[in-house]
């Protein structure tokens, strides 16, 4: 590449101008951005200088530094593999001799051994202080015997004028215990649409339906309503729920269906639980039912 | 004797060798006398750097991760970690009088209230995904080009769990702004978490601080992706370096070139002025990004609330593949007995250990097939081995449809498509797509490779 020796080593082929150019935009950048900064113009002005500065410098020293290396090719040579039989011998007697006065106590270094293991296995026990065991958590929602639904804002559900038929609310329990995973779709079925399932018969006064919200592939809350098909579809992995069968999976990746939970009707017309979710809500895990 | 020599290298010192005296000597001799170092400095201002145009993709992630730091500091000056809750009242008028969380609120102002906030965390977004992009093709060249056989096999490892962390990192970081994109990625993550057999339930709660939504979730993932994680990563990545430096880059087959004969460009001048001028590129195209495309508006996501949902939610990329995995994967529950195993499982956990543990295992499938144990400095080209190409490829394939299937209900609007048919087809694609692309690709370079072997001797 370089075909004369250098003066002094000192490069002769830097093209001066995309260089200059280069510092030159740099130069307009940076001040442009101090300015853009003061004025509080819009973000792609403070952006587009700073860039501008940025992508300036940079070319005009890459630009300098690529010049500079087809002037100069040097060689090398690589480390190589340890092939020098004299100091790997030195290093071994080298080992031999000092490290072996702690190896040859056999006993008590195996000893050190145990002990160190010990105490690093008994470091573990300070991951239980990240956080509770789950205890009954994954098992239970706030929804119990008699426990009103509720909107939003708090406001009780009357199961005679809150909700025409066709029509569907998110509900959660009163009180507002554990909000995520007792989140439920409130559903109210034009008379002789919905057909409970079996042992269900009774979860369905004047044909309201609740059912969890939490998707039991992934846990999103299942908030798209399709009402022409009567089905709930999850926003984040697309699984779809039959709302007029028992919430059963007829598409995408979940696999059980929404669990129901049983309703009825208090003293005050209000919509109440008759009392927890009898399976699991939410995705799956190992002693789930 | 000796005084004279003395006297000779006191003459010589004060001579200049090049045309001038260069301005940095006081430095050096101030290092000398202060910490004794010019001797390394003398050794090391040539080491030789071979020349490509592909060695520059692993600088790329470097400076990327250079760009995160300075940008993240800077970030973390705004942040509050908090999950406490507050109404709205800065100058984002849609937002106002919303109940959200403090960490929230302070990404908001950030964004909207602080002058170069928005730039700043624009710029941090982005190179955080052109670092994930740059360590993958950094890692699909090493891959094609054999880099990764002795002596540079631990710096394999070391290559790919920081693409693991820096993932992860990823991950952590768009949780923590606690807009509604980055609560449901949580609770997606606690719900993967849960399903892991007999351990799940309780590494869950342990990791989260209890069941989904856990209070304190935004404080506790906060130091894990500013401290800990970088940390992790700035070490792995000053050793992946400091044995790159001890070992001398790898480099292509060439005149003059061997195993033990290195050929580049010396660190001074040439190489130190152009990868400067590479790290102010990648910092000036991230923030070219910043400046002119947006990303994660998160005052337009809203808080996040676990009862709130939004349509044509995406991962970050380089988490696309794995959500294009929960996606297409069929609802097969396995029950045993008593015991559950949801099929989540099966894409969200085991899939990301199928797919990792042979890219760590790379460097010993390749000395187990090939029986071959040598040093070697000089890379391969691809076209010399097919096979190995082919598997690139095919393995490229396969993630690549995992990425589109995470899009699919975006793809299936875009393109009126039915998501669920889209999703079919792509679950086929995944299986069928991969072998036949491998296929292709040997066949391809199969003739070119035996051309390649004749004329080489």
């Amino acid at each position: 590449m370089s075909p004369e020796p250098q003066d002094q080593g000192r490069p002769a082929h830097v093209t001066t101008w995309p260089v200059g150019l280069g510092i030159l935009a740099c130069v307009g950048g940076a001040v442009a951005f101090a300015v853009s900064f003061f004025v509080d113009a819009s973000n792609a002005w403070l952006g587009g200088s700073l860039a501008l500065a940025f992508l300036g410098l940079g070319l005009a020293l890459a630009f300098w530094g690529r010049d500079l290396a087809d002037d100069e090719v040097i060689t090398g040579r690589y480390p190589v593999p340890p092939d020098d039989l004299e100091g790997q011998a030195k290093l071994a007697t080298q080992l031999d001799e000092h490290a072996s006065v702690i190896t040859r106590r056999s006993f008590l270094s195996k000893a050190l051994i145990f002990g160190v293991a010990v105490f690093a296995l008994s470091q573990v026990v300070l991951l239980g202080a990240l956080g509770p065991w789950p205890g009954d958590s994954l098992t239970t929602t706030g929804w119990r015997k008699g426990r009103r639904l509720v909107t939003e804002d708090g406001q009780p559900i009357d199961s005679k004028t809150a909700l025409a038929t066709g029509g569907f609310i998110v509900a959660f329990p009163e009180g507002g215990e554990d909000k995520a995973n007792s989140q439920v779709v409130l559903l109210h079925f034009v008379n002789g649409d919905f057909v409970p399932q079996q042992g269900r018969e009774s979860w369905s006064p004047d044909d309201f339906v609740a059912y969890s919200r939490v998707c039991t592939h992934a846990g999103c809350p299942v908030a798209e309503y399709l009402d022409e098909a009567q089905k709930l579809v999850c926003p984040c992995h697309q699984s779809e729920f039959d709302l007029l069968h028992g919430a059963k999976v007829i598409g995408g990746p979940a696999s059980r269906p929404l669990p129901q939970l049983p309703l009825a009707v208090d003293a005050q017309g209000y919509l109440v639980a008759q009392s927890d979710f009898t399976e699991d809500v939410g995705p799956g895990f190992w002693y789930a039912s | 004797m000796t005084k004279n020599r003395d006297h000779d290298l006191e003459h010589s010192l004060g001579k200049s060798f090049g045309a001038r005296k260069s301005p940095l000597r006081p430095a050096a001799r101030w290092l000398d006398t202060n910490l004794g170092g010019s001797g390394l400095l003398r050794d090391e201002l040539r080491h030789i750097f071979p020349d490509s145009w592909a060695f520059f993709l692993g600088e790329i992630a470097l400076y990327c991760f250079i760009i995160l730091v300075a940008t993240g500091i800077f970030l973390a000056l705004f942040f509050q970690a908090s999950d406490a809750q507050v109404i709205y009242t800065g100058s984002y008028a849609p937002l106002h009088g919303t109940e959200m969380s403090v960490a929230y609120d302070s990404v908001v102002s950030l964004s909207i209230d602080v002058r170069a906030g928005l730039l700043v965390r624009q710029i941090h977004h982005w190179a955080a995904l052109v670092f994930v992009a740059a360590l993958v093709i950094h890692m699909i060249r090493m891959f094609v080009t054999a880099a990764y056989r002795r002596p540079r096999r631990i710096n394999w490892l070391l290559g790919v769990s920081l693409l693991l962390l820096v993932g992860m990192n990823g991950l952590f970081g768009y949780s923590l702004p606690d807009d509604l994109l980055s609560g449901t990625g949580l609770r997606i993550a606690f719900s993967i978490t849960e399903s892991i057999p007999f351990v799940g339930p309780a590494l869950a709660t342990l990791l989260f601080g209890g069941d989904f939504p856990s209070q304190g979730l935004i404080a506790r993932v906060y130091p894990v992706h500013i401290f800990l994680l970088p940390a992790v990563i700035g070490g792995l990545l000053g050793a992946h370096l400091g044995l790159l430096w001890l070992q001398r880059h790898t480099q292509f087959p060439g005149p003059r070139r061997s195993d033990r004969v290195i050929v580049g460009t010396p660190m001074v001048p040439a190489y130190a002025l152009r990868t400067t001028g590479y790290l102010l590129i990648v910092g000036g195209v991230c923030t070219a990004f910043a400046a002119f495309i947006q990303i994660n508006p998160v005052w337009l996501y809203g808080p996040y609330r676990p009862w709130d949902a939004t349509t044509a939610a995406q991962p970050d990329w380089y988490m696309g593949w794995l959500e294009g995995a929960v996606r297409m994967m069929p609802g097969w529950d396995i029950q045993i007995g008593g015991l559950l195993i949801p099929a989540i499982f099966w894409p969200a956990v085991i899939l990301p250990g199928l797919i990792f543990t042979p890219l760590f295992l790379v460097p010993w499938i390749d000395w187990a097939t090939t029986r071959e144990g040598a040093f070697h400095n000089v890379l391969m080209l691809p076209g010399q081995h097919p096979v190995r190409v082919a598997i690139a490829a095919g393995f490229i394939t396969f993630l690549t449809v995992l990425l589109v299937a995470g899009g699919n209900d975006v793809f299936a609007f875009v393109y009126g498509l039915s998501q669920p048919h889209l999703l079919v087809v792509l679950q086929y694609l995944t299986v069928l797509l991969p072998p036949v692309v491998a296929l292709l690709t040997y066949v391809l370079l199969r003739g070119r490779a035996r051309r390649w072997a004749t004329t080489v001797r």
